[in-house]
């Protein structure tokens, strides 16, 4: 399309947030047309229509659902409580771990052969253990946990390896002790690596949650919703259950790349 | 406790695994109390070494450095450093940054920023207590660091090519503003420069080193009152016949002449 003819200006912020949103709603009108017409050349159950998806999800947030008797509301907070609480447990353990490590050789050498072990395996393939072993309201957290752990320990790691020696000298030169370094020099310069770590985490947690409530959980979740009305063949909440999932997940993510970018602006680290 | 510094016998050699450098070769040097004493010596001669280790930065593998009659270990709030990438905390403010070290101390809040709102004045940055780092110019910012390092009033301040970075006009008017801060002050001043100019202009006592492993090659005593000439005769004299020492110093083994910075 020829843009100049409807006044558009590339230097205009408004025109080129203007541009991008109408982008994105012809992307997503194109998108439910898709859906739309999947649904109706398929003709299966399994691939409800757009329309038969929002009433379900309308019913589904007013009255909730037959088997919990629980609103969308309900799932989508207990799935937040418990990806919360694993990020906030990797958090508790990654961030003063990596600091060791990227202060220490010897438990970074001590430690990297147990760690490039474990890395590679899936976060969710983790979940038939946890949940045998501490249930069903720690085994999910658990993998979150697990997935949110690894990305952040790198993050941390890298970042005090990254640390200016000179920033160090110039704390020592100025009195700082030891402890002080650590919590005025070493700890600020971190923080902009460890909110890299949260970033990449939270995308991996957000997948990680409704993995492990997918595979076996109890009272309420998204991905128990999902699973539980899957088995029961009621295919739009199904779909209601999905779209959730993906909202959720891009609002996640989006607050950690917002955090992310504010922080590091304030901190004057690029 | 007095700021002169005395260092007898000081040598440094460094080993990796290849090889060991030696870097400095029994080094000694008395420097009055409120000296500003100049170092110069050509490119990787162990200018950096020496600073170090009077900021008990860098261990000395011989030798000691006394502050006021007393042997310094490690490094401390009574030799104040400024560094020539400036070294500033990022994540803090131009204020943040002054306090640092009276923070580390223990200094009260209130104190705290009383004296480092005297010293951001003294250093010209009123005004800009609240900016970050990011936002200020490299002149501002060693401005900052020449603050943070007088505002725990240390007896010595260790100056390591502090305005290499800067541009040769913010470079001219800093040298003024070291005068002219720390005349009124009786803060020794211990500083490293490439350039024989800056050298000529502000120093009290000029020590040119020998190629490594340093030794000392000459002191010269400047008694010229201040503000200085750089066009007199005998300010370019003075500056010429180091210039020539340099040059005769930095003769390589196989002949090539080496550069001066
Ligand atoms: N940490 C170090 N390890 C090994 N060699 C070093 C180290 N620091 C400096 N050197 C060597 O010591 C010599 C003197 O270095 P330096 O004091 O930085 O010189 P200058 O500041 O005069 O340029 C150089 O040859 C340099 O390579
Ligand atoms: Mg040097």
């Amino acid at each position: 399309m020829d843009l100049e003819r409807l006044n558009y200006d590339e230097n205009n912020r408004h025109h080129r947030f203007i541009r991008k949103l109408a982008i994105s709603v012809v992307s997503l009108v194109v998108f439910f047309l898709i859906w739309w017409n999947l649904s109706l050349i398929l003709n299966n159950p399994a691939v409800p229509t757009p329309g038969e998806t929002w009433d379900a999800m309308r019913y589904l947030f007013e009255k909730g659902d037959l088997v919990s008797g629980m609103t969308m509301w309900s799932h989508m907070s207990i799935s937040l409580q418990r990806f919360i609480a694993g990020l906030l447990l990797a958090l508790a353990v990654a961030v003063p771990m990596g600091l060791l490590l990227g202060y220490s050789n010897t438990l970074n050498e001590f430690s990297s052969p147990t760690l490039e072990i474990l890395r590679p395996i899936a976060p969710i393939a983790w979940a038939p253990i946890f949940l045998f072993t501490v249930g069903y309201v720690w085994g999910p957290i658990l993998v979150v946990f697990v997935g949110i752990f690894f990305p952040m320990l790198t993050n941390t790691i890298f970042g005090v390896k990254k640390i200016e020696p000179n920033w160090m000298d110039a704390a020592k030169t100025l009195g700082a002790n030891k402890k002080q370094v650590f919590t005025k020099v070493m700890l600020p310069a971190s923080v902009p690596y460890v909110m890299n770590g949260l970033r990449i985490g939270m995308g991996v947690g957000w997948m990680c949650i409704v993995a492990s409530e997918l595979y076996a959980s109890y009272g309420g979740g998204v991905g128990y919703f999902v699973s539980i009305q899957a088995q029961l063949g009621y295919w739009p909440n199904v779909f209601v259950g999905i779209i959730l999932i993906a909202i959720l997940g891009i609002l996640t993510t989006g607050l950690s790349d917002y955090a992310y970018r504010k922080i590091v602006k304030r901190m004057g680290i690029e | 406790m007095s700021g002169n510094i005395s260092i007898a016998n000081l040598s440094k050699t460094y080993k990796t695994d290849e090889k060991e450098t030696v870097a400095l070769w029994d080094f000694t040097l008395y420097i009055e109390e409120g000296e500003l004493v100049t170092i110069v010596g050509p490119s990787g001669c162990g200018k950096t070494t020496i600073l170090r280790m009077i900021g008990g930065l860098t261990e000395p593998t011989s030798g000691t450095v006394a502050l006021g009659g007393k042997i310094c270990q490690g490094p401390g709030p009574d030799r104040g450093m400024v560094f020539q990438d400036f070294a500033l905390f990022p994540w803090r403010s131009v204020r943040k940054n002054v306090e640092f070290g009276l923070e580390v101390a223990g200094v009260p809040k209130a104190e705290r920023r009383e004296r480092a709102e005297r010293y951001i004045k003294s250093v010209g940055l009123e005004g800009f207590e609240n900016a970050m780092v990011h936002e200020l110019s490299g002149g501002m910012k060693q401005r900052v660091g020449i603050a943070r390092a007088l505002v725990t009033k240390p007896n010595v301040i260790l100056m390591d090519e502090p305005f290499g970075a800067l541009d040769a006009q913010t470079r001219n008017i800093m040298q003024t503003e070291l005068l002219r801060i720390t005349e009124k002050t009786d803060t020794t001043v211990i500083f490293v420069t490439h350039s024989v100019d800056e050298a000529v202009y502000i120093s009290d006592r000029i020590v040119v080193l020998t190629k490594r492993p340093a030794s000392i090659k000459e002191v010269i005593d400047i008694p010229w009152p201040h503000p200085r000439d750089r066009s007199s005769p005998e300010f370019t004299a003075l500056r010429r016949r180091i210039l020539k020492m340099l040059e005769s110093e930095n003769i390589q083994p196989d002949g090539k002449e080496g550069s001066i910075a």
